[in-house]
């Protein structure tokens, strides 16, 4: 009976098929206006390549901070049950289905000049966050971070909590059995997070441009840059998009571990 | 929404007093510069209660961006854009253009937000090193305007090292002053609506120092609702002048 071959209705062939072609045509279109004659000058131009080594810099330094703010929060979501636990937890995964440019205004009424974070900053140091690389390395973080928080919590829940019983039973203390035994263990879950949120980081777009504004080498990221060069020059536009679609085909294939595999 | 009932409600009750007016109902399409915005929407709300039997929708943007996507079919009736530039693109690479009059014209301020936290009391003040200067991105008209503008003051370098954000349209650069972000902007004097006159300060830039934007409009070639669209335009230069001199725009020369 378990091996007995379940049919595969006919109009689920049909609708399989135009899902396909929803996500292919749309790649094929951007492959086939690439202007490949000029792709590659403008590829290697400077604006090109001043958004492309920002946006590294942006990402990765989101997807670290997501982690490093992410691991505590799924340790406290998976391991201990304190009051507002469904709470906390609605809200650290907010960021991911709300609007990015509301993201963007959000961080403005916190961190902007007049924010309350922001203008104690201002008077007391001079210092203004919008406008600066760090602005949008807080932009790419704050919607990149329920992904670390998703994928970290399901490792810590996956884990058999004996073998770190066993690493305290043998007089490992608390700081040795997270470095040598719970760590180790989630490795898997921290690289895909890592990944995860750095291929968010490296899209993100709307919050971006409201906190941070654009600015070639300070906050103009890679989608940014297509954005702005679609006004005049969409032909550049769709070559720059191209790489972005490569380095996302590029993270999908270092995870084709988790997504792609048949379970 | 409204409308539709009122046009279902029309045809329940008043078919034949509605006469054919609702078949042959019209919808056009205007691409218009961002800093046109408020003046049109409300030319717009007039256009319709004079001409009943046209819809007009309005789609508001960088020039530059505007005029892309009439390069690219976007499917559109009228163009008004902040510079006869973008007009003559569309006339010579894209679909062309017919029955092509300047409507108004517009000059630039600085505006600073309440506070003027960096002091800023004239155009030069815009060369002090630490300011946070945002203006809209080249290409869009009152970005090219504005460095227009820097350069007839000879600041281009200094102010230039200033910029902070490079913004999409004209809008973009009213928002972030507005949200006291920036310590000053490059915009269209039209731009200091009376919603956001209490908000920022305008710094008045000289005559000999300022430039005057020039806006054209026209039908674009291949339009399915012409003489809808040309009445649209013959709106705009004739009764819709009072509404741009209300919102501070200056006659065609």
């Amino acid at each position: 009976m378990g091996a007995q071959k379940r049919m595969t209705p006919g109009v689920f062939v049909v609708l399989a098929i135009l899902g396909i072609a929803f996500v292919a045509l749309p790649l094929a279109g951007l492959i086939q206006r690439t202007p490949w004659s000029r792709a590659a000058d403008v590829l290697t131009s400077e604006s090109s390549l001043t958004a492309l080594r920002l946006s590294i810099v942006v990402a990765t330094s989101a997807a670290v901070l997501s982690l490093v703010l992410g691991f505590p929060l799924a340790w406290g979501l998976s391991r201990s049950s304190f009051p507002g636990r469904t709470v906390v937890r609605g809200l650290v995964i907010l960021p991911l289905v709300m609007p990015p440019v509301v993201g963007g205004v959000a961080l403005l009424s916190v961190f902007g000049r007049r924010g309350f974070l922001g203008a104690a900053l201002y008077d007391a140091f001079g210092v203004q966050l919008t406008f600066t690389t760090p602005a949008a390395v807080l932009a790419a973080a704050f919607v990149s971070l329920p992904l670390a928080v998703l994928a970290l919590e399901a490792g810590l829940r996956s884990l058999d909590p004996r073998l770190e019983d066993a690493a305290a039973t043998l007089g490992g203390s608390r700081w040795y059995v997270l470095r040598r035994v719970t760590l180790p263990l989630l490795t898997p879950q921290i690289a895909a997070g890592l990944v995860l949120c750095w291929a968010r980081a490296l899209g993100e777009f709307g919050a971006t441009i409201t906190f941070a504004g654009n600015l070639q080498g300070r906050t103009q990221t890679l989608p940014l840059a297509v954005f702005e060069r679609l006004q005049t020059d969409p032909d550049g536009a769709i070559a720059l998009s191209l790489l972005l679609v490569a380095v996302s085909l590029a993270v999908i294939v270092g995870l084709r571990g988790r997504f792609l595999a048949a379970r | 929404m409204r409308r539709a009932l009122a046009g279902l409600a029309c045809l329940a009750l008043f078919v034949p007093a509605c006469g054919g007016s609702v078949s042959e109902r019209s919808e056009i399409t205007v691409l218009a510069a961002a800093s046109l915005t408020a003046a049109f929407t409300k030319i717009g709300v007039n256009f319709e209660r004079a001409t009943p039997d046209v819809t007009v929708r309005f789609s508001f943007g960088p020039s530059d961006g505007l005029a892309t996507q009439i390069l690219e079919g976007a499917p559109a009736d009228v163009f008004a854009p902040a510079s006869p530039k973008y007009m003559d693109q569309v006339r010579s690479d894209g679909p062309g253009v017919t029955e092509q009059v300047d409507f108004a014209r517009n000059t630039l301020a600085v505006i600073v937000p309440s506070g003027n936290p960096a002091h800023i009391e004239s155009v030069d003040d815009l060369a002090r090193p630490g300011v946070k200067l945002v203006l809209a991105a080249v290409g869009v008209p009152a970005g090219d305007y504005a460095r227009e503008i820097l350069g007839n003051a000879g600041i281009q370098k200094e102010a230039l090292a200033n910029v902070v954000s490079n913004e999409e349209d004209v809008k973009g650069v009213v928002q972030k002053v507005l949200l006291g972000e920036a310590d000053a902007g490059i915009v269209y004097r039209t731009d200091i609506t009376p919603d956001i006159s209490a908000k920022v300060r305008e710094i008045a830039i000289p005559d000999g120092v300022n430039v005057i934007a020039t806006y054209p409009i026209a039908v674009i070639d291949g339009s399915s609702h012409t003489p809808a669209a040309t009445a649209f335009i013959r709106y705009v230069a004739g009764p819709g002048q009072t509404t741009l001199r209300s919102f501070g725009f200056l006659p065609p020369s």
